[in-house]
């Protein structure tokens, strides 16, 4: 029963697959070393604008501030006091990552501060504060 | 039997392996990644902040100091500016001083989005030596 059933398929070939699999790897390879494993911070919030703001590319930890004060990372709400554990495992799993403050422009500068010395107490000295271009 | 009729098959193909299996598991793979890339980038503008432990007034004793207020008002050099006028301030000052930073000394009621306006005003200015502070 079943070698009649396999040995039909192995003689009546299909269309050659090998172009289509070089394609998909090159697809494949493309999504592997464009992948960051950047850290959502998964809420939305309307952010200040600023003309100068830059791009840099190790910007993978993303924290944002409500107009409320509630603080989301990693698509989650978390306290304040929270935010140094989560950062320092973080920090631990990839050195190299920096963190940008999505902070909503009604929020308060106080929370702000507050979150950049948590994140400065885990050990990221370099963050910056997200910012639309004009 | 079996086998020479399977081996004729394999001659008439011409092919070597087998590739489909390989493609299966490569769009597999290929799929995992696609869900999982996020291609979000956020600008943004970096700041200084002072540990809690250093006085920011130690560190730079030249640094221009820009205070807001919770109601928004800016004041540089004791006097309140609009924050358009924050960049012809710090361009004024930093002339006096160069080489100086700049402080930044908000009451914590203060809504970002001015902060961020003052920070990029100072950028603008030229200055990129901004720490940012906070008072009740």
């Amino acid at each position: 029963m079943q070698s009649r059933r396999h040995t039909p398929e192995t003689e009546d070939t299909g269309i050659d697959l090998a172009p289509m699999l070089d394609f998909t790897v090159n697809l494949l390879i493309f999504f592997i070393i464009t992948t960051s494993f950047i850290k959502e911070a998964g809420v939305t919030v309307f952010k200040p604008s600023a003309v100068t703001g830059f791009n840099r590319d190790s910007g993978n930890l993303m924290i944002a501030i409500r107009e409320n004060g509630d603080i989301w990372m990693d698509r989650r709400r978390i306290e304040l006091r929270d935010v140094r554990p989560q950062m320092e495992r973080l920090h631990i799993e990839r050195p190299d990552d920096t963190v940008v403050i999505i902070a909503d422009r009604e929020s308060d500068a106080g929370v702000l501060a507050k979150v950049m010395d948590e994140v400065r107490l885990a050990g990221i000295t370099i963050m910056s504060i997200a910012a639309d271009p004009i | 039997m079996r086998k020479r009729r399977a081996m004729s098959g394999a001659d008439a193909e011409q092919t070597g392996i087998d590739l489909a299996p390989m493609l299966d598991f490569v769009v597999n793979l290929l799929i995992f990644f696609i869900i999982t890339a996020v291609f979000v980038k956020e600008a943004g503008l970096e700041v200084n902040r002072p540990t809690s432990f250093e006085q920011p007034e130690e560190s730079d004793n030249e640094s221009i100091q820009i205070q807001i207020l919770d109601n928004g008002e800016i004041w540089v050099d004791n006097r309140a500016v609009d924050v358009r006028a924050v960049r012809a301030n710090v361009e004024r000052l930093s002339a006096v001083s160069p080489d100086s930073g700049v402080l930044i000394v908000a009451q914590e009621q203060t809504p970002t989005g001015v902060v961020v306006e003052v920070v990029d005003q100072v950028h603008l200015g030229g200055i990129q030596n901004i720490t940012f502070s906070t008072t009740q």
